[in-house]
């Protein structure tokens, strides 16, 4: 009677024992565990590490490029414009006119008269040829209306340019906004190779953690008999290399990060210098915490992920 | 609480390890398994544990069928058994603390609960100053320990132990005997295996005798209840 009081006593115990507190220190302590085991072997730890940084790497530049080419693209569409070359001998008071009917068109925002004389001027000053231009007989340059279009969009812009064709005076139409087209296709071509891109090194990632889990488990195979035959889960004897995973693909997150920067601080300061000769303070974005974090913590997934891919058939194959 | 009904085991190559093996152990009965190697006693263990799967027959643990136990059942089932092995089977990269506390590791005890336990269990084999070296500091004998300090750490309510005194010397083998009887006094089962006659007829327990796979005696004294 007293030891069948004693063995329910000791069943309740283990019941409540496994509470969430504990379960939470159970994580800790395995976690605590498999990142002095991935400490005991720095060498091939940190190789792991690398090869997931420099997989990372790749398409993390890529996403830049193409996310700072569509950003200089936005800007750029922001301003097309549409030179209206007028006839010569248009007078004054009539491009004052088409300009002011132009202004009532829904379509456009703004409308800009360069007179021929002004034109001149600005030729005259950018070239310096100022001499040769005093020389000439009659100004060969027409009045030009720079018309800016109240939608930005390639489509827009053209359906208006063909339209304002028709406007009298007009003697021709330049809408300068192709080479912008064709930037806009290629930056969409290099978004596109850097998700297919992605998906494949993404891939190749999952082959690379499986391959260096599997190899932990092959190699503490015993271990795992012995947790099996004491009562551990498949899930328990997992575990540690789950974490494992897990810290091989935040490490490749971190430095992929870091080498991300040590590549940016290096192509910005010769792409300053460039944009120096254009007048321009366009500064390279896409390091703000999102684009951090989306590597760490994408890094970290697909390692936690590979590493259960890996180990889950592995683990259950060793059987006591 | 172990109930073999009928049981074979037959092996891939066609050697029976057991043949239409029937009988019970009830809870708080201590029961000795002897015969020569080979006899099939490392086989019967191994079908309580569902290392093994019978061929024929059904081994009952508690009322429930291990055979149709799934993986996860087999887990829950082990974490009710103290197994000792012939082998030991310790691991030797933990400290021997490490190693008796793996069990309550699994069934997620807090460290504080599970040092007392562990303390508790390498008290009782004679280890408890040895609880910060390696298995592999330790002689055959004290491994042996280390792994039954392991199998009670969890108060299981079923004790197996193959070959449990093997390495020891006859005086150590009775201080194990004496850890197993205060077991089976507060209720636990025990099957042990063993061919170390002289310490089975001092302790007067019932005694099964495996000959080739077949029980060839039962004999019962009054060691049982």
């Amino acid at each position: 009677m007293k030891s069948e009081k004693l063995l329910r006593s000791r069943n309740n115990q283990r019941r409540d024992s496994p509470s969430l507190s504990s379960w939470v220190q159970m994580h800790r302590r395995t976690a605590l565990q498999s990142w002095q085991r991935l400490l005991k072997t720095p060498a091939s730890s940190f190789a792991t590490i690398f090869v997931i940084a420099v997989g990372l790497l790749l398409p993390a530049l890529l996403y830049g490029v193409s996310s700072n080419l569509s950003s200089v693209l936005d800007n750029l569409n922001g301003s097309a414009q549409i030179s209206l070359f007028m006839d010569r001998g248009s007078t004054a008071s009539e491009l004052r006119l088409v300009r002011e009917d132009l202004l009532f068109d829904d379509a456009i925002s703004n409308v800009e008269l360069i007179s021929s004389e002004q034109a001149l001027e600005e030729f005259s000053a950018a070239t310096g040829l100022s001499e040769i231009s005093q020389q000439l007989s009659d100004n060969p340059l027409p009045a030009t209306l720079v018309v800016t279009p109240m939608d930005a969009d390639p489509q827009s812009v053209a359906t208006l340019a063909a339209r304002l064709g028709a406007t009298p005076h007009v003697e021709l139409v330049q809408v300068d906004s192709q080479w912008i087209q064709r930037l806009t296709a290629v930056s969409r071509l290099v978004a596109v190779s850097g998700q297919i891109l992605t998906i494949v090194i993404v891939l190749g990632l999952f082959f690379i953690v499986g391959n260096t889990i599997r190899l932990a488990i092959e190699n503490r195979r015993d271990e795992i008999r012995v947790v099996k035959l004491v009562g551990g889960t498949d899930a328990f004897a997992a575990r540690p290399f789950l974490y494992a995973g897990m810290y091989y693909g935040l490490g490749g997150g971190m430095l992929a990060t870091m080498l991300q920067f040590a590549v940016v601080i290096g192509f910005n300061s010769a792409l300053q210098d460039l944009l120096q000769l254009y007048e321009s303070n366009f500064h390279l974005q896409g390091f703000g915490f999102t684009s951090i974090a989306a590597l760490v913590l994408g890094g970290g997934a697909i390692g936690w992920l590979g590493a259960l891919l890996a180990s889950f058939r592995q683990i259950a194959a060793i059987d006591p | 609480m172990i109930k073999f009904d009928n049981v074979s085991k037959r092996y891939a190559g066609g050697h029976e390890a057991l043949s239409a093996i029937s009988f019970e152990i009830s809870k708080g009965e201590m029961a000795f398994i002897t015969g020569r190697s080979g006899a099939g006693k490392s086989s019967l263990l191994k079908l309580i544990l569902a290392m093994e799967r019978a061929s024929t027959g059904a081994v009952f643990v508690d009322g429930v069928n291990i055979n149709r136990l799934s993986r996860r059942q087999i887990a829950q089932h082990r974490r009710k058994i103290g197994a000792v092995f012939q082998d030991h089977q310790l691991l030797f990269d933990r400290s021997v603390f490490d190693n008796v506390a793996l069990p309550l590791e699994i069934c997620g005890y807090r460290p504080q609960d599970a040092r007392r336990r562990v303390r508790a269990a390498l008290d009782k084999v004679g280890l408890l100053r040895k609880e910060r070296l390696y298995p592999e500091m330790l002689s055959g004998g004290e491994q042996q320990r280390v792994g039954i300090a392991r199998a009670v750490v969890n108060r299981p309510s079923i004790i197996l132990a193959d070959e449990p005194t093997g390495n020891l010397d006859p005086d150590l083998s009775t201080d194990v005997m004496n850890v197993f009887q205060q077991f089976r006094d507060v209720g636990v089962s025990l099957l042990v295996a063993s061919h170390d006659i002289s310490l089975i007829s001092k302790l007067n327990c019932r005694t099964i005798t495996l000959e080739a796979g077949k029980i060839t005696e039962d004999y019962s004294a009054g060691g049982g209840s």
